[in-house]
């Protein structure tokens, strides 16, 4: 596949904001606490309501992401912008909250997977091809590999990557079923900004766990979907020209997504030949 | 070859339905007019407005069940992949594990595990709640060790899935996809449309002018996908193309001008390299409710154009209900069955066409007619929306 460049990234995380927060040794900087969390974003607009956390969240990484390419909410609005959403358990909170009856009916809605890349989309009029992908750190990079997809066929001019993990709603579920988590658990919302880029980009998921997949937990904690992205916005700070490979797992599987140069330092390509059919 | 001008056929189909639980007693039931629709029984529901739905009693298929876990959409799942392994043969699926990958759609993924759980279910059940959980089940079941990938772009996940399947044979991750998907009815989703009042107490009347809500179904469907130089003589059709769109207008209701369906639809079209004059056939979403249907039907009116109301269209949902992530899929192999019998299936519950869904819904009886190119549409929560055009062989 041709390769994207990374014209931005957005970042929120249990550690604070960006990556510059994020220590070399995950375990040694949480000092014994299992959890870090983040604040509910502040919002007043009516539309927000009935917003939860992750929804919220998943707009305040999308803004962050704004910021970072320095442009307005216009720059990504419309139909020429995908979006593609990842997650492994963001819509836990809002499920056990229906569950057990803490919301009403017409919370219901927000307790669809879906209802975080929605509140993005409408926030920012986002309308283009849209793909929501379900799992840890494979999703995620299984969603690069999709929106490159997707840029390569001139679907779209641009492709968002959001994540978004939060767990301090189920902290007690996480605890019980803990099967395979890294310490801490560290809330997290992040986006990607991808676009036609040079080189190529290659992208495999198989069954297995390589052992080397485990150096990103051990520098910033558990944040499944979220990894690739804490991950890319760590790597932004490398000099290398490239190549750049990243590796996650999840659930008794892994993937690797190799750049054959450093997206961050890449001439942004032409856009490729939008294709119309009469 | 271009990743793009690698054919993808759809080798073959299983599907458990309230309706038939093998592919033939589903088609044989659209024929027919089965109504799959009934008390719900399986869990309480005498608080609700609404206690009907399509409803599966008794999964009858002869699968060793004490391989599988003790959860029903994972039963769901394997239940279709059981037909589906018939269907196809067995060399059909005879592919080195590792080449054999999963992509299911769900809106709902093991929800119920969760409200198991949360009753004090083990930490077993815990893990059985996240929305992957009945995909790597299914892929167990099957022997697969490819990529066992789960999308939940609500009602449209089977339309999703299937795209990302193929997507997985044109990059060379896999030699076959076993793609499609499933949800239950469980009474955290009958609660919740419930409580929306989006479920109907009178029958489901997709694109008829008394048409007022739509009731839930559980269903699974899935397809074998292969590189068409791999497939063999024996298909049912081929996948062209596959089209998605955000509609970022609400939450929970489609955009009321169908915008979002017709980017989804006009994608699906180019990915295909086909104009809509080729389209012999829509599977529609058509889920009965007074918005969806008027907004569909705009949108096909807009892409179709002076053709929009001489292609004969149906909805599946009055036969089963709404059967969420499985919804796609089921109306993705509707194009494959109708273009192999040529016979489109009617809408069961249309009987006053509304003047505000000019579309020519299939009623009554079913239309002998056999399309070769179709269009499969789908809408759901979060403004997801999602088109496949499929060549029948």
């Amino acid at each position: 596949m041709r390769a994207p460049a990374i014209r931005a990234v957005g970042l929120l995380s249990g550690w604070g904001p960006g990556a510059g927060a994020v220590p070399a040794d995950a375990a040694a900087a949480a000092t014994g606490c299992a959890l870090l969390t983040l604040a509910r974003p502040a919002v007043t607009h009516e539309r927000f309501r009935r917003s939860r956390r992750e929804s919220l969240l998943g707009i305040a990484a999308v803004g962050a992401m704004l910021e970072d390419a320095g442009v307005g909410a216009e720059a990504i609005a419309g139909e020429r912008t995908a979006l593609l959403f990842a997650t492994a358990a963001a819509y836990a909170a809002s499920n056990r909250d229906f569950i057990e009856t803490r919301i009403g009916g017409m919370y219901f809605p927000y307790t669809a997977v879906a209802a975080v890349p929605a509140e993005a989309a409408i926030e920012f009029g986002i309308t283009g091809p849209y793909e929501i992908l379900v799992g840890g750190p494979t999703a995620t990079l299984r969603a690069v590999a999709r929106a490159t997809a997707l840029l390569e066929s001139g679907a779209c001019d641009r492709a968002l990557v959001l994540a978004v993990e939060i767990f301090e709603e189920c902290a007690d579920l996480f605890a019980r079923a803990r099967g395979g988590l890294a310490r801490p658990l560290v809330e997290g919302a992040g986006c990607l900004w991808l676009e036609p880029g040079e080189g190529t980009l290659s992208f495999d998921q198989r069954r297995g766990v390589p052992r080397e997949t485990g150096g990103a937990r051990q520098r910033f904690g558990e944040m499944l979907a979220c990894e690739p992205v804490m991950a890319l916005a760590l790597a932004r700070d490398g000099s290398a020209a490239g190549p750049l490979r990243l590796q996650g797992a999840w659930r008794g599987e892994s993937a690797r997504l190799e750049w054959s140069r450093n997206p961050y330092r890449m001439r942004r390509a032409a856009r490729p030949e939008r294709r119309r059919i009469a | 070859m271009s990743a793009k001008s690698e054919r993808i056929s759809i080798v073959s189909a299983g599907a458990v339905t309230p309706i038939g639980q093998d592919l033939d007693s589903f088609w044989s039931g659209l024929l027919d007019g089965a109504d799959g629709i009934s008390g719900v029984e399986r869990f309480p529901v005498a608080d609700l407005r609404v206690g009907r739905g399509g409803e599966i009693k008794k999964l009858t298929r002869a699968v060793d069940w004490r391989r599988v876990p003790d959860c029903r959409a994972t039963r769901l799942l394997v239940s279709a992949a059981d037909d589906l392994c018939e269907q196809s043969g067995q060399r059909a699926l005879d592919v080195e594990p590792a080449r054999l990958a999963v992509v299911v759609g769900t809106a709902l993924g093991g929800v119920e595990e969760g409200e198991r759980a949360l009753r004090g279910g083990s930490a077993r059940r815990l893990r059985g709640a996240l929305y992957d959980a009945p995909a790597r089940r299914l892929a167990r079941w099957l022997g697969a060790r490819g990529p066992a990938v789960t999308v939940s772009t609500a009602c449209a996940s089977g339309a999703t899935a299937l795209a990302i399947g193929a997507g997985m044979l044109r990059r060379g991750e896999a030699d076959a996809v076993v793609a499609g998907g499933y949800d239950i009815l469980c009474r955290f989703v009958m609660r919740g449309f419930d409580g929306l009042r989006s479920l109907t107490r009178e029958r489901v009347r997709p694109f008829d002018r008394r048409r007022s809500g739509l009731l839930l179904g559980e269903a699974a469907g899935l397809v074998l996908l292969r590189r068409e130089r791999e497939a063999g003589a024996r298909r049912l059709g081929t996948l062209l193309g596959y089209g998605s769109a955000s509609d970022a207008t609400h939450i929970a209701a489609p955009d009321l001008e169908g915008r979002g369906i017709e980017r989804a639809v006009r994608g699906a079209l180019t990915d295909a390299g086909v104009g809509p004059e080729a389209i012999d056939f829509v599977s529609a979403h058509g889920t009965a409710t007074p918005l969806n249907d008027s907004a569909e039907a705009a949108a096909l009116r807009r892409v179709l154009g002076p053709r929009g109301g001489a292609v004969p269209v149906n909805s599946i949902k009055g036969a089963l209900g709404h059967t969420m992530g499985a919804a796609a899929a089921l109306e993705a192999i509707v194009c494959l069955l109708a273009g192999r019998y040529g016979l489109v299936p009617a809408t069961l519950g249309l009987e006053e066409r509304d003047p505000a869904c000019d579309l020519d819904c299939v009623q009554g009886s079913p239309r002998a007619t056999r399309p070769r190119v179709s269009l499969s549409t789908s809408l759901g929560f979060g403004g997801c929306n999602a088109a496949l055009v499929i060549e029948s062989a």
